[in-house]
């Protein structure tokens, strides 16, 4: 009798499942169905190439609409876009894949994973495919070519960008009798102003921090390049491979110190090292301003609502330098040598279209990406974006008033991805007082210098 | 027809067999136990032992960038391990996780058992929410308890303000961040041990405690003097799974402190994930695991050594 | 009188921590039901304003949950039904056969509960390659056939039954293979209650090794499908709860319809030492 009733639910369970894949897939097939509709001019073979991606959530959405648009106007070839977690855990994939040759024909790799990609021997440079089909890229933004360019070749071709900016809450300026259109350009304002926006309840509870980041590397490389100062040795890896970072100097110390400060006043939060816990203080109100990326723009604007105003500010100075100003973030695209030239081929063909004008204003439109391609600038529909949403302004004008040296170049490390998280835990470190600026430092240098040391050791030839 | 012919062949295939004597009588009595183990053993040794010797392998060289094997080293990496403050500071989180994790599971599940093996109406209500968190995932749970803890909009902060605590930043401060991951993987392992110790409960005899009773023993006397002794073999076991458990933890670290604040939740095998698949030291990690491996083997020969003498068998 | 209060203590006890520990749950769900604008308000709500389901919708269209509840229902079956097959078989020669190095092979068998699972993973990944495994239901299910706790379980309930069965059995006739078929594994059925319970939830909550060895979103389990999706919408707590809550009710179900079974399973002696 039990077992028979058991039965009986398991059975039922199975069943709803399975009618329950099979509606789902129903309408997969309609949808399918209706973009088979379209003519297809020639019945030639149709080359499948996977893209392997780590765009999430409003991203995702956008990127997949793209790759369903370049399937539908390219009948010979099928793009397979597959999200892989986020960029550590996709670049992490991609590595266990790769040790059996198993990876995707394009994957998306961020910034930083750029000197490892180079050196695993796995990529087909796109300098290749821009040789010899003389593709124009003179109207690829001048910062990014000079980011992704190694040892004068263009390895990768550039396709999400952005850089960090400052998100203010134009409302609680107006609040604390601020001026809501001057977001502070320095920490001494960023102190001075958050102070003023700071807010506590009966109890003495923050309810309202002035200024808040997230404990992400980022963010201190970003403060780096805004010095005028170089993370690793050797003209930050471009000139030579770089045998050692160098940021305890007076510049990183800088960096920790005004944030440490800024915690120990009580002016700023931290809600830790996760990147959207920070952006969700913002949009609860919980902070003020706060540090993200430009990328982070319309989720931020879609969170807030009408709740409250939204400014944007360039990334806070820390010094007068005059050579500083942001590094290129985000990600790039990258064709595998998995497989034969005709799927190279194909993913040539894919990442033309994604950098494309047209493509790249839409990524814009629905992301906060700025677009790789100046050419973008020139639309009308660009224009009428712009004036809409002013907030956009802000990453594009520091891009272009950005100057173009090693420190703004961003640093080619092997073991980055790894430097990152040391870094971030040396900054965890001195706001929890468990190191000073100085030891933290230098500690994560040494330990860094050491996986440098030993990756320079054992790349492979 | 042919069904009777079969098995009438083999019949007499076994009289044949007997009356051709011992030797192969014997033969298959031999190897027919390990007839049974092959099974598992095959299993075991293709994607345990295989893999487990190929670790021990890789623990004696430097790996590339990529992964591959590039360099012996021989046991460097070993003793580079054990001069390492990270490793040591991992070492002991892992033990602070166990201390904060196992004996908690355990006497709120034994609590939580002795309260529903109670007889009142709608126990057995209470016995299925109390057994219900077996049923969630690692993964859901701690997705669930990250928004639970979450500085800005969190629940449980909220609630403590009520008596007067003011906000504890449960992922973001150092001292809090264990104590976070331990209360989910309490959480977890509630369930289970709860099944497992009701089992337990139910199997004693209830004129034990009627003759206790009528010595005068109050109810908590009851239970320290009748309660755990009967229900040691079942606190042994449950004891067992839940260390090697909290030793293996995994997920909830992963998803929901990575390790962090400033590696307090850096458990030894969340530092193996990290060197292993994030950093790409396929050689050092390996080295880690050995050495988890060695600490678990001696901690669970203690266990069956000193438990085994303790238990109350009956 | 004093009966009925101390009756009502024990009431007030269990409903406060049912509440306790319910209350996650309960906490999910009640978020996956509110609108952003609701969940984003301090102090934080515990009710939805309104009933809304548009996460689910949203939670439905972002990633294939329905997809993923089925693979892991497939993969944790087949590894629960072959997990019990393996592990009885074993725990029968440990318990009803003496040969030479029985001491040693169990203490191997029991070791492999040693060897973390983190140790051996990435050999398992080169050989699940190497057969040209990803992305299949085998690389999910081979690999996790063997347990060392269940022939452990196993061997402990095979050692407090009789031996007169045993005895019996052989009286009759019954080979040995019969004896462990038609009387063992029947009388054992409350420890492969509790094996079966275990080792279903254990693979259902796999996490490191489904997301090694799949990569295609249709190969996917509930776990890496959760961790997908909160990747992929870290902002959208709503939208994740909705996820978290569509992952549970399964094993949610299975457990409820199998837990009267499981507890009196065990109650029947599954863990008599």
């Amino acid at each position: 009798m039990i077992i028979f009733k058991r039965a009986i639910s398991l059975m039922l369970i199975l069943g709803l499942l399975i009618a329950a894949i099979g509606c789902s897939n129903s309408q997969k097939q309609t949808a399918t169905a209706s973009t088979q509709s379209t003519p297809t001019s020639s019945q030639d073979k149709v080359i499948e190439i996977t893209f392997w991606h780590a765009m999430g959530g409003n991203l995702g959405a956008a990127l997949n609409k793209m790759v369903e648009n370049f399937n539908k106007t390219h009948p010979n070839i099928k793009v397979i876009a597959q999200f892989q977690g986020n960029y550590d855990e996709e670049l992490n994939k991609l590595r266990t894949a790769q040790q059996s040759k198993s990876g995707p024909d394009i994957v998306q790799v961020y910034d930083i994973g750029t000197r490892f990609m180079v050196d695993s021997g796995w990529a087909v440079p796109v300098q290749k495919f821009i040789d010899e089909e003389k593709y124009d890229i003179s109207k690829l933004e001048p910062n990014l070519l000079a980011y992704y360019t190694v040892e004068n070749k263009l390895y990768s071709m550039p396709f999400n960008s952005s850089t960090p900016i400052l998100y203010y809450n134009k409302t609680a300026f107006k609040d604390a009798g601020l001026n809501p259109d001057t977001p502070p350009k320095n920490f001494e304002e960023i102190e001075q102003y958050g102070k003023k926006l700071l807010k506590k309840d009966a109890s003495g509870k923050v309810t309202q921090y002035g200024y808040s980041m997230a404990i992400y590397g980022w963010f201190f490389e970003q403060f780096m390049a805004k010095q005028g100062a170089l993370y690793a040795n050797n003209g930050n890896g471009r000139d030579a491979r770089a045998t050692a970072v160098v940021f305890n100097d007076e510049a990183g110390q800088n960096i920790v110190n005004w944030w440490k400060k800024l915690v120990d006043e009580g002016v700023a939060g931290n809600f830790g090292r996760g990147y959207d816990d920070t952006l969700n203080a913002f949009t609860a109100g919980r902070t003020a301003m706060f540090i993200a990326s430009t990328a982070s723009l319309k989720q931020v604007l879609d969170g807030v609502g009408n709740k409250f105003e939204v400014g944007t500010g360039f990334l806070p100075a820390l010094n007068d330098s005059k050579d500083g100003g942001v590094i290129i973030g985000g990600a790039s695209l990258w064709i595998l040598n998995t497989r034969s030239e005709e799927y190279q081929k194909a993913a040539w063909e894919f990442i033309k279209y994604m950098v494309s004008p047209e493509q790249q204003l839409f990524w814009h439109q629905n992301t906060g990406y700025f677009p790789v391609t100046k050419a973008v600038y020139d639309m009308p529909e660009m224009k009428s974006h712009l004036e809409k949403y002013p907030q956009f302004k802000t990453a594009i004008e520091q891009l272009h008033s950005t100057p173009i040296n090693r420190a703004t170049q961003g640093a080619l490390i092997g073991v980055f991805p790894e430097a990152r998280q040391t870094v971030e835990k040396a900054i965890e470190k001195v706001l929890q007082n468990q190191a000073t600026t100085k030891q933290a430092l230098d500690e994560a240098l040494k330990s860094i210098n050491k996986a440098i040391e030993n990756y320079n050791q054992t790349i492979g030839k | 027809m042919y069904r009777i012919e079969t098995i009438h062949s083999k019949e007499s295939y076994k009289v044949k067999r007997h009356t051709l004597g011992m030797p192969l009588k014997n033969f298959k009595a031999e190897i027919e136990p390990y007839l049974y183990l092959l099974p598992a053993a095959s299993i075991f040794i293709a994607f345990t032992f295989y893999p487990f010797f190929k670790t021990i392998y890789i623990s004696l060289f430097m790996t590339g960038p990529q992964g591959g094997l590039s360099k012996f080293i021989g046991l460097k990496n070993y003793f580079d391990l054990l001069a390492s403050p990270d490793f040591l500071n991992s070492l002991y989180v892992t033990f602070e996780f166990v201390l904060l994790t196992v004996p908690f599971s355990i006497i709120i599940s034994l609590v939580l058992a002795i309260f529903a093996n109670l007889d009142i109406k709608g126990k057995s209500v209470f016995r299925t929410f109390y057994a219900l968190p077996i049923s969630i995932s690692s993964a859901s749970a701690a997705v669930i308890w990250t928004l639970l803890f979450n500085p800005s909009i969190g629940f449980i902060n909220y609630l403590l303000s009520f008596f007067g605590i003011p906000a504890i930043g449960w992922l973001t401060d150092v001292k809090w961040g264990i104590v976070a991951v331990s209360i989910v993987t309490i959480w977890l392992n509630l369930g289970m041990n709860f099944i497992f110790l009701l089992g337990g409960l139910q199997n004693i005899p209830k004129d034990l405690y009627e003759s206790a009773q009528i010595d005068g023993a109050n109810v908590f006397l009851q239970h320290v003097k009748i309660t755990i002794p009967m229900l040691s073999p079942t606190l042994f076991f449950v004891t067992v799974v839940d260390i090697i458990n909290a030793f293996q933890q995994f997920g909830v670290i992963n998803i929901m402190t990575q390790g962090g604040p400033v590696d307090s939740t850096n458990v030894i095998v969340y530092s193996i994930y990290r060197d292993a698949f994030f950093n790409f030291r396929f050689g050092v990690a390996s080295a880690e695991s050995i050495i988890l491996f060695v600490i678990l083997l001696i901690l669970t020969v203690l266990q069956f050594k000193t438990g085994e003498r303790r238990v109350f068998y009956r | 009188m004093r009966k009925s209060i101390r009756i009502l203590i024990v009431y007030i006890v269990n409903v406060i921590l049912a509440g306790i520990i319910l209350f996650p749950l309960i906490y999910a769900l009640m978020i996956s039901l509110m609108k952003p604008e609701d969940i984003f308000q301090y102090p934080p709500k515990i009710i939805p304003t309104s009933l809304y389901l548009g996460n689910y919708v949203e939670a439905l269209k972002s990633v294939p949950i329905l997809r993923f509840i089925l693979n892991s229902f497939i993969v944790s079956s087949v590894v629960t039904v072959g997990q019990i097959v393996t592990a009885s078989l074993a725990a029968y020669a440990f318990t009803y056969y003496d040969f030479k190095g029985k001491n040693l092979i169990f203490l191997m068998f029991l070791s492999t509960m040693m060897i973390p699972g983190e140790a051996t993973i990435i050999a398992n990944y080169l050989t699940i390659r190497s057969l040209n495994w990803i992305d299949t239901y085998k690389a999910l299910i081979i690999p996790n056939l063997g347990t060392a706790l269940g022939i452990f379980l196993m061997r402990q309930f095979f050692l407090t039954i009789p031996k007169d069965y045993y005895e019996a059995a052989a009286i009759d006739g019954a080979t040995k293979f019969q004896f462990f078929v038609k009387v063992l594994l029947p009388l054992s059925r409350p420890a492969i209650g509790s094996l079966a319970i275990y080792s279903f939830l254990m693979t259902w909550n796999q996490y490191m090794w489904p997301l090694l060895v799949t990569n295609r979103d249709e190969m996917r389990t509930v776990q890496i499908g959760i961790s997908m999706l909160q990747m992929a919408e870290s902002q959208s707590f709503g939208l994740i709860m909705a996820g978290v809550i569509m992952i549970i009710i399964p094993s949610l179900v299975a457990f409820i319809v199998g837990q009267k079974q499981l507890i009196e399973g065990l109650s029947a002696g599954a863990l008599k030492g």
